[in-house]
């Protein structure tokens, strides 16, 4: 049902050098409530990778990755909420 | 010179080809692993120096090679190393890492490697020259004639005690491996060619492909007469040199290493889907320019960049590259604290 999945709010990281889609993500997911959703829409490859390795650690749950198309992909994440 | 055009850009082309595959960059290896707690990269440049040192030693011991490690001049060594920790950090990317993103589209890459061509040179022959040499000879330590390394300050055999080395690390590493199993990797169901050329390398294989690659890359550069492994900023400078028609500079085989790593990346990334033009802004195009001018200060200064110390430098044993290294991870997680994780926490 990830398809008619709302999200809280958007995060546009394209375009972005190392570590900035990584740092932007976790610091707007730190200031999230539990359970909002936070999408975020990235094009560099090693944070695509690299984002999902690491959400675990900080406690948030990854929904979704999607490629839109080429580098760009489309990532929904819920946010643990530890504001 | 055929020989220079062909085996240099060959190695730069596969060189680039596995940076982009395995998103190689040891910026990243070195600040993720305070920054987010990420080793991911880092093991897999421990995989690429464990191959080059037991490949070299390998090498050296059958003729094909003859080991050239870096100097020791301590001063410079760590003044040079620790600036151009700053810098990587700054410019996103190591010397590799933002070459071979100039390949995937990144102008935020393109410009860091303007600032680290431009700042290299002038370091090398420009007005930051007295700078360097002032701090290269009243630093200088050798070895009777040779550049001191782990093995010639003990009196050790170079080859065995190299070989030795690799193979001891390796062995605790697998053990510690063992006893620790990595949870984040998932098992792919890909097909091949789709493992190879589409989807991201795991950080094992990239390790070994690299240190592969830095095999045949010090063979193919002793054969055009150069005798180093792979290395990134010398190339940049004989390209700038090329460039402002300085009299007989030439192309030499490292200019073509890093001319055929941005092929390689862009054929990576190309195949991949993955090439795209991307503007971070102009604030960050500033900030990776000011990154690669630190850069190209700190690896001329130092005798050399990331590549020239900890993939090239380390499996030699030398101490300037010892030094070198350790001086680099300092800069870098110094900075990485200092930009983003104290802004976090406060």
């Amino acid at each position: 049902m990830e398809e008619t999945l709302t999200p809280t709010k958007t995060l546009d990281v394209c375009g972005k050098i190392c570590p900035y889609p990584d740092m932007d993500t976790i610091t707007t997911l730190k200031k999230m409530a539990k359970g909002e959703v936070l999408e975020v829409l990235l094009d560099y490859p090693l944070s695509v990778e690299r984002i999902p390795r690491n959400l675990k650690k900080q406690g948030h749950k990854l929904l979704s990755v999607e490629q839109i198309d080429g580098p760009n992909h489309r990532m929904l994440i819920e946010a643990h909420g530890l504001k | 010179m055929t020989l220079v055009i062909l085996s240099g850009l060959l190695v730069g082309i596969l060189f680039g080809f596995a940076l982009q595959r395995g998103r190689f960059c040891m910026n990243s290896a070195i600040r993720d692993s305070i920054l987010l707690k990420d080793t991911t990269l880092l093991k897999s440049v421990g995989v690429a120096v464990l191959v080059s040192m037991a490949g070299f030693a390998i090498m050296a011991m059958a003729n094909f090679i003859k080991m050239n490690p870096t100097p020791f001049f301590w001063g410079a060594n760590l003044v040079g190393s620790f600036i151009f920790g700053i810098g990587m950090v700054l410019a996103g990317g190591c010397a590799s890492g933002i070459t071979y993103r100039v390949g995937e589209g990144m102008t935020g890459a393109l410009s860091a490697l303007i600032g680290l061509s431009a700042a290299a040179t002038l370091t090398a022959m420009g007005f930051l020259k007295p700078i360097k040499d002032a701090l290269q000879t009243s630093t200088k330590i050798m070895v009777g004639e040779a550049n001191p390394t782990l093995a010639n300050i003990f009196g050790l055999p170079p080859y065995a005690t190299a070989l030795a080395i690799a193979v001891i690390v390796a062995i605790i590493w697998f053990i510690l491996a063992r006893n620790n199993p990595d949870e984040g990797e998932v098992k792919s169901n890909a097909s091949l060619s789709n493992r190879i050329f589409k989807k991201g390398w795991g950080w094992f294989a990239t390790g070994i492909v690299i240190g592969l690659i830095n095999m045949l890359a010090f063979y193919f550069s002793s054969l055009a007469g150069r005798s180093y492994p792979l290395a990134i900023t010398s190339g940049w400078i004989g390209i700038v040199k090329v460039g402002m028609s300085v009299p007989e500079a030439k192309l030499g085989w490292d200019a073509w290493l890093v001319i055929g790593i941005i092929i390689g990346a862009l054929i990576a990334a190309l195949i991949a889907g993955e090439f795209k033009i991307r503007w971070p802004g102009w604030g960050m195009i500033g900030q990776t320019f000011v990154g690669g001018l630190l850069m190209g200060f700190g690896a001329v200064t130092s005798g050399g960049c990331n590549v020239t110390h900890i993939l090239s430098g380390l499996p030699q044993l030398g101490i300037g590259s010892l030094v070198g290294a350790i001086a680099i991870v300092l800069g870098a997680w110094l900075t990485a604290y200092l930009i983003f994780v104290r802004p976090q926490s406060a």
